[in-house]
């Protein structure tokens, strides 16, 4: 398996404050990464760095062995997901032209899109399990319709590497488990190398095959059982973390019995 | 009215009008989308300066304009930057600053130049046959840009970041966009002036923000309502004998709000 992201002792500065410290992993090609951590851990710059959106004030990111700008020039091989969309209640622009916009790369300078664009964009929404809303207004969609166009976007270009910043905002917890659901399978289906900045680590955990717990600082990197445990979780959100363990035996009801 | 069609110069005023009605049409959309109404207030008073910088070095008054306004372009852009401003903060000190110069300039050369209110109220129909010709050649340059990257322009609008990632120049196509809107600018400043210009990047804009559905229908509804505006402004403004900026821009105001008090609550 090749290496997907390879990141070696990164430290970004914004106003001379450190937003990541020396932070180094490697992920490899195929796996599903969840970055978890307090608001201000730096989550979203980490993957603005591994996308070329910031600048590290040290260290490297590469990217199956290139740089992030190198793959900014070409585009294509990230499909992303920003936390903020800030998108004007009036834009114009239905479901398909939206998703259109993940065809761009591919379609190229001075062409519009075409037949197999359209195809490839429909095929996208069907698999988010929206292509019905193809026809509506994008801006007349609930936020968790807005969130699986948004993701059929982001893979209409055909990826290999799908970042993923708080995707379950506006998707109701029965939903999100239907979501995360789809993610892996997605992950295993098209091969996709996935990276997910997530504040829940409770859910998380049983969908990833990383984990990268960061405050600044990366705390663990590794399987998801081995960031429950307080230890991690302590340096990671400050003293106060209530460890509850979800298993399919609920310990305190059995107690009650 | 048939009767001044008649006329070459109300000939000329009705050409130049519907090239920059077009123009400003499909400019309009995007400044709508953007959010970039304020630049092209601020530009269209800088040009202001740029006109007076003609009149003061004996050059051609539109030629200097388009220079200075795309300098202020840019340079409203590297404060920005340079500065870590607002964008608001940065065309508030050109927008000024430049109408200090022209204000300067014109006093130092002690000139009193009645073209002066031309610029800043405009006078389509002192229009010349060389403006004519200038106002179709950046109608057909403004127009092919903005057709050659259209999807690149509304990947840009809906999301800088995923144009970035998605491969395109998102700094060099903006700084074009601020050039095509600078030339824009300083053309129609000969049809309504410097003072009233931005209601032609707005109105339209807005208007076609009401209705449309789409960025292609967009772009035309807009175009429609420009033209709407420039044709109807001229006619009404030539009945009554009123100063034709103005009838443009009350029509274009008209042709806005008309249908947004009608439109129904979605």
């Amino acid at each position: 398996m090749s290496i997907a992201v390879e990141i070696d002792s990164l430290t970004v500065k914004i106003k001379n404050k450190d937003v990541l410290k020396n932070v180094s992993f490697t992920l490899e090609e195929g796996l599903f990464l969840g970055i978890v951590g307090p608001n201000a851990g730096g989550k979203t710059t980490l993957v603005r760095t591994i996308l070329g959106l910031a600048r590290p004030s040290s260290g490297s990111v590469r990217v199956f062995g290139k740089s992030p700008e190198g793959h900014l020039v070409r585009g294509g091989a990230f499909g992303y997901l920003p936390q903020h969309q800030n998108i004007d209640p009036g834009f114009p622009a239905s479901v398909i032209d939206i998703v259109l916009m993940g065809r761009y790369n591919a379609v190229g300078f001075f062409r519009w899109p075409g037949k197999k664009d359209t195809d490839k964009a429909l095929r996208s929404l069907a698999v988010m399990g929206v292509e019905d809303l193809k026809d509506a207004q994008y801006t007349h969609l609930s936020g968790g319709q807005q969130q699986r166009v948004s993701i059929a976007r982001a893979l209409a270009g055909d990826p290999r590497v799908l970042i993923l910043d708080e995707p379950s905002t506006g998707i109701d917890v029965v939903g999100q488990e239907d979501f995360y659901h789809l993610l892996k399978g997605l992950q295993k289906k098209m091969n996709l190398t996935i990276l997910m900045v997530s504040h829940d680590i409770g859910t998380v955990t049983t969908y990833v095959d990383e984990i990268a717990c960061l405050n600044i600082n990366l705390y663990y990197h590794g399987n998801p059982l081995g960031a429950l445990n307080e230890k991690v979780l302590t340096s990671l959100y400050g003293k106060n973390v209530d460890l509850l363990l979800h298993t399919d035996v609920c310990e305190k009801c059995e107690r009650l019995r | 009215m048939i009767e001044a069609l008649g006329s070459p110069f109300m000939q000329k005023a009705f050409v130049a009008g519907i090239l920059v009605s077009i123009l400003t049409g499909v400019i309009s959309a995007f400044i709508v989308l953007r959010k970039m109404s304020f630049i092209g207030a601020g530009i269209s008073h800088a040009a202001f300066g740029g006109v007076a910088i003609g009149f003061f070095a004996g050059a051609n008054p539109l030629l200097t304009a388009v220079l200075y306004s795309v300098a202020v372009a840019i340079g409203i852009d590297f404060t920005v930057r340079k500065g870590k401003i607002s964008e608001d903060v940065s065309i508030g000190i050109f927008y000024s600053l430049s109408m200090a110069i022209g204000i300067a300039l014109l006093s130092l050369s002690q000139t009193y130049n009645v073209d002066l209110f031309g610029y800043l109220f405009g006078n389509i129909l002192a229009i010349t046959p060389e403006e004519i010709v200038l106002t179709l050649a950046v109608s057909v340059a403004v127009s092919g840009f903005i057709v050659a990257f259209l999807k690149e322009l509304f990947l840009i609008t809906y999301n800088e970041e995923l144009a970035r990632v998605s491969g395109i120049r998102v700094d060099l196509l903006n700084i074009v966009f601020l050039a095509a809107l600078s030339v824009t600018i300083v053309v129609s400043i000969r049809i309504v002036g410097v003072i009233m210009v931005s209601a032609l990047l707005v109105i339209p804009g807005a208007t076609a923000r009401l209705f449309a559905r789409g960025l292609r229908s967009m772009i035309a509804i807009s175009c429609a309502a420009g033209l709407a505006s420039v044709i109807i402004g001229l006619v009404v403004s030539y009945e009554y004998d009123m100063a034709p900026g103005a009838g443009i821009v009350l029509t274009a105001a008209t042709l806005f709000f008309i249908p947004l008090l009608l439109k129904r609550r979605s």
